[in-house]
């Protein structure tokens, strides 16, 4: 399985911002004062060694899309947030050296940033392409019609040329969906949540996002362990600090890296992918999350099995 | 982990000792509601010691955070001291420092 982060933001696209390009610029000049380069691979390297990665790239700010590239040779994409855009143009050159047209989504649940994608999917405009689109809510398909109407969008949903779609998937009811082995939990979330598990030849990957794990409700925490047992990766909504998500952000719908940490941990899952970053932070403070997440991991392992925690970031591909 | 309190003065103060983590969160959490309940029938502040505490996961914290809640709603005063190294690094990534006052060494 290969897995491609569209788009990694929660809640809101967002954009670098020229003053925080330039004092990027300014640190990395900085630190190379008085060294010269004798090529671009030279300055790639010092680049890598200054082990910065807030500093000499960024997470992006494209809202969820991931792509998990596995399966009969269908596309299989979990939500359609902003990231869908990119990942459809990719589409798009994949199908012109002869991939199959064929889009297997699978929605976590039907708020604005993981939807806001599908309007400008280029495939859903090609009469030959067929996109599935599998959720766990009844209402899917109202909630991509409503995002066409006149008032939001100029392009009506009727004016797609794809054949489109819509299956409902139920809890505790596995399909084979293009070759892979698909299930689904419901979370705590606004209207609900659902997470997904993909299975293929003893790999599985689960995305869960918008996912709160609320205090009241710890003891029945075991059934998202259960969900996530011994998965290769697992794409968790760390949105928060533990302390937010018991305070002023509780009953947002989110949930905190240390969460995600213990679930994995749990379930010995081999790798936490931190996801659904919140759209103030800068790459600095995801930069830090992910430290200190790999700091908590590291005190509370225990004689516990150790979990490898990795912070998604838009462009990431990963081989599970 | 092990739990004993003991009254100094006007405070409770409970003295969780070892990890707390999915093993045994439940127990801690009882272990806090009861002291609460100690504290405000007796008119005391609460203070958990934190300095026999190896580590704490997050269904520790989240107990913590829950019993601070039932805290103030029954009129109890409650804080947290003497955290170890990893125990000040965990209420530090967790962003409990801003939720609790937390005592660099138990009130004397």
């Amino acid at each position: 399985m290969l897995v491609r982060f569209w788009g990694t933001r929660g809640s809101l696209p967002v954009a670098t911002r020229a003053d925080q390009v330039r004092a990027k610029l300014v640190a990395v000049l900085t630190a190379a004062s008085g060294l010269s380069f004798a090529d671009a691979g030279a300055a790639d390297a010092f680049l890598d060694g200054l082990d910065d990665f807030a500093l000499t790239g960024g997470y992006g700010g494209a809202t969820s899309c991931v792509e998990i590239e596995a399966g009969d040779g269908a596309f299989t994409v979990c939500d359609m947030g902003s990231g869908l855009r990119e990942f459809g143009l990719s589409a798009l050159g994949r199908v012109a050296a002869g991939h199959p047209k064929r889009f297997h989504m699978f929605l976590s649940h039907l708020h604005w940033d993981h939807i806001m994608g599908f309007p400008f999917f280029a495939p859903a405009f090609d009469p030959a392409a067929t996109i599935v689109i599998h959720a766990g809510h009844a209402d899917a398909e109202r909630a991509l019609r409503r995002q066409q109407e006149e008032i939001s969008f100029p392009v009506a949903f009727d004016w797609l040329r794809a054949k489109i779609e819509f299956v409902h998937m139920t809890p505790g009811e596995p399909r084979q969906v293009g070759g892979l082995t698909v299930s689904l939990i419901e979370q705590f979330h606004s209207h609900s949540s659902y997470g997904w598990r993909f299975e293929q030849d003893g790999k599985a990957v689960v995305y869960s996002t918008d996912s709160e794990h609320k205090s009241e409700a710890m003891a029945a925490e075991d059934r998202f362990s259960d969900f996530f047992g011994n998965a290769d990766l697992v794409i968790c909504d760390t949105m928060y600090s533990l302390g937010d998500t018991v305070s002023l952000k509780q009953d947002w719908g989110h949930s905190s890296s240390l969460v995600a940490v213990d679930l994995c941990r749990m379930a010995a899952a081999k790798r936490l992918m931190l996801f659904h970053h919140e759209p103030t932070y800068s790459d600095a403070q995801i930069q830090g999350m992910h430290r200190d997440a790999i700091a908590y991991e590291d005190l509370t392992r225990g004689d516990g099995q150790a979990v490898e925690v990795l912070c998604a970031y838009d462009g990431l591909e990963l081989t599970v | 982990m092990d739990w004993k309190t003991e009254t100094r003065g006007d405070r409770l103060v409970g003295q969780p000792k070892g990890r707390v983590d999915e093993s045994n969160w439940l127990a801690f959490s009882q272990a806090l509601v009861a002291s609460i309940a100690t504290a405000q029938a007796e008119a005391l502040t609460f203070v958990v010691d934190l300095s026999g505490v190896d580590y704490m996961s997050s269904r520790g914290l989240r107990a913590l955070s829950t019993a601070l809640a039932a805290a103030k709603e029954s009129g109890v005063d409650m804080s947290l001291a003497a955290p170890g190294s990893a125990m000040r690094q965990i209420l530090a990534i967790s962003r409990y420092d801003k939720l609790f006052t937390v005592h660099d060494t138990l009130p004397g």
